[in-house]
């Protein structure tokens, strides 16, 4: 078949371009993808052994620390991990001596039962570890985090909370006294962490109120019966409850984001469509200009079903070498090279293999579509009709 | 005396235009002997590409049947007339016969990847070929580097890579100029005196009809006239 690719480069740049649209639209394709990912990598990281208890009407409202005795009484629960979401920025003064704001998630936590129920953060180093415990103004942050802005153990570092203050409206200042990493690629790397008796000290206002108890259960299967005894309990009280597996929690988050999806897959789309629109017609194009040599191939005895292959397996080339470099490129800079676009939005970026083989699945089909009709009519042409037509 | 290479009985191709019915072909009989050398001619519209296109198997009559190289070309199916084409008959058409963009070598050797040959047998059929029709230096210019005489050259090289026992040229010379035509004839006569090709040329140029050995004139669609001509130049037989 060298017939083909010599086929190809009869008209080298419109070939290129054409392989270069379809590489854009699947690179588009693969990006959008990777984007919907990271949006739902939060559900997919959760894990089915924890419960998170908040309040009934919304996140926005506090519940109060007293009920962690209830809740830790409550049969089967093994822990129930207080967290308050800190809102902070951090603003470190960069090279230029420039002031930059960065933002990334914060959490005021019961450390050990934390970590203790959550597995995944690990820290390697146990002097870290150690450290991180005795310190009551120590932190402990996830390694992405602390590579992107430069943060090492035993660094001082000062956040701004846009919702906690200190009386005198004092900054809070912490002791990164441990970095944590994870062994689940789908674990968020990029939180920080630290002493929920610290900041409850340290807070003017809102004092023994907090965001959710993360719960660990020792049957994931008894989720439903947990979850129902505990909202009982603070049925008509003040702060009623409601406790939620820790993937339906998440799930909360992804819902907020629904609207903003389901606009991005729809643009993305139009895009996408557009572009392998264009490239088919080009295509196209492209055969029906060699209704000539088809006739001459044919008057040499190639055979029409020879015709048809000739004429499908060009634009089958074309789209392979789209999906080749446009998949290829997003592979390489989502997956090998780990950028990141948004890494204080988004704490996990890659490009999930379902992206790869949807792209796939969209340049066979270009390859195809945009190669069937030219190659039928090539196939049924009549010799003789090809060479009169000149 | 051997069968004859083509036999036509009462081959009759019809089209409708319009409404009208035209008749390219009306009912026609006709031998040719193997090695023999026929001029085809007569006005515009008479036939003439159609009845090639017949003989080739590019197209099949709508009655009356023939056989071709002792092949009754009605009983192939479409493939088999495909592969038995590639084997026994060449073309060579009035222009464009080369594909663009593959160069002179890979031109001529496009019929030859059909058979089953090596690399190494390939590469020497098509340099002979092309050393024949004296264009050895130019194996690697492409149709656009080449001139109009040189490219009907190369289609005669492709026409013989396969050793065909039929070529059938439909106007070769219709593009040239008296020079480049001229060459092209000498080529043709050369392959049938030497190489004993069977050669059908369709021609409106009388000089060039004056190479072959027999005359056939084509009007609406019958034979009007069939001539042997003395086998004009460089004296022969
Ligand atoms: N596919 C077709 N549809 C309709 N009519 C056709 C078709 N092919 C050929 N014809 C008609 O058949 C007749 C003979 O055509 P043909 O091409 O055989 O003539 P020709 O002798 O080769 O003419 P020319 O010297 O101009 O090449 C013409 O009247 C032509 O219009
Ligand atoms: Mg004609």
């Amino acid at each position: 078949m060298r017939l083909l690719l010599s086929a190809l480069l009869r008209k080298p740049l419109r070939t290129l371009l054409t392989v270069v649209s379809i590489a854009l639209a699947l690179f588009l394709y693969c990006f959008l993808e990777s984007v919907l990912y990271a949006f739902n990598v939060g559900v997919s990281m959760s894990s089915a052994s924890r419960l998170v208890v908040q309040h009934k009407e919304s996140l926005a409202f506090q519940i109060p620390i007293s009920y962690r005795s209830s809740i830790r009484q409550c049969e089967g629960v093994s822990a129930a991990v207080p967290m308050v979401w800190f809102g902070g920025l951090y603003k470190p003064k960069d090279a230029t001596g420039e002031v930059r704001e960065e933002f990334f998630a914060q959490f005021a936590v019961e450390m050990q039962e934390y970590l203790s129920i959550v597995p995944e953060v690990v820290v390697r180093d146990r002097e870290q570890l150690r450290a991180l415990l005795a310190d009551q103004a120590g932190c402990v942050v996830g390694d992405k985090t602390a590579e992107r802005l430069n943060i090492r153990v035993g660094d001082r570092i000062v956040l701004r909370s846009q919702i906690w203050n200190q009386p005198g409206n004092k900054p809070w200042a912490f002791n990164v006294r441990a970095i944590y990493t994870s062994d689940s690629p789908s674990f968020d790397r990029t939180m920080m962490l630290f002493h929920y008796k610290y900041f409850d000290e340290g807070r003017e206002f809102g004092k023994g109120m907090i965001g959710i108890f993360l719960m660990s259960i020792q049957n994931p299967d008894r989720f439903q019966e947990i979850a129902t005894a505990i909202d009982r309990r603070f049925e008509n009280s003040p702060f009623e409850t409601k406790t939620v597996t820790e993937k339906a929690f998440n799930m909360q988050f992804v819902q907020m984001m629904g609207n903003l999806q389901l606009l991005l897959r729809s643009i993305g789309s139009a895009i996408v469509l557009t572009m392998l629109l264009v490239a088919a017609n080009t295509m196209m194009m492209s055969a029906r200009d060699k209704t000539r040599e088809m006739g001459i191939l044919k008057s040499i005895g190639f055979t029409d079903a020879y015709v048809f292959r000739l004429l499908i397996g060009e634009s089958l080339v074309v789209a392979a070498l789209g999906y080749a470099l446009g998949a290829g490129l997003a592979y390489g800079l989502f997956n090998l090279a780990e950028v990141n676009p948004k890494p204080d939005f988004f704490p996990i970026f890659t490009m999930p293999r379902e992206a790869l083989l949807g792209a796939l699945g969209i340049a066979a089909l270009t390859g195809v579509l945009s190669g069937i009709v030219p190659a039928l009519a090539g196939m049924r042409l009549k010799a003789t009709e090809a060479l009169r037509s000149v | 005396m051997p069968e004859p290479i083509i036999q036509l009985r009462d081959c009759t191709k019809v089209y409708h235009k319009g409404g009208e019915r035209i008749l390219p072909l009306d009912r026609l009989s006709l031998d040719i002997e193997e090695g023999d050398f026929v001029a085809l001619m007569g006005p515009s519209g008479s036939g003439k590409t159609t009845l090639l296109n017949l003989i080739g198997g590019l197209d099949s009559p709508d009655e009356g049947g023939l056989i071709v190289c002792g092949q009754n070309l009605a009983e192939l199916s479409p493939r088999g007339l495909a592969r038995w084409r590639s084997r026994h008959v060449a073309y060579v058409f009035q222009s464009f016969n080369l594909l663009p963009v593959l160069t002179a070598f890979q031109n001529v050797e496009l019929p030859l990847t059909l058979m089953p040959l090596s690399k190494a047998e390939r590469r020497r059929h098509v340099e002979t070929a092309l050393r024949i029709v004296g264009l050895g230096a130019r194996m690697h210019h492409r149709p656009d580097e080449l001139s109009g005489g040189q490219e009907q050259r190369v289609a005669i090289a492709r026409a013989l890579a396969c050793d065909p026992r039929l070529l059938l040229a439909d106007e070769p010379t219709g593009d040239l100029d008296a020079q480049s035509a001229q060459e092209v004839m000498d080529l043709l006569t050369a392959l049938n005196r030497e190489h004993g090709k069977t050669i059908i040329v369709v021609t409106h140029d009388p000089k060039v009809a004056q190479c072959a050995r027999r005359q056939l004139h084509l009007e609406k669609g019958v034979l009007a006239r069939d001539t042997a001509s003395e086998p004009a130049r460089r004296g022969g037989a």
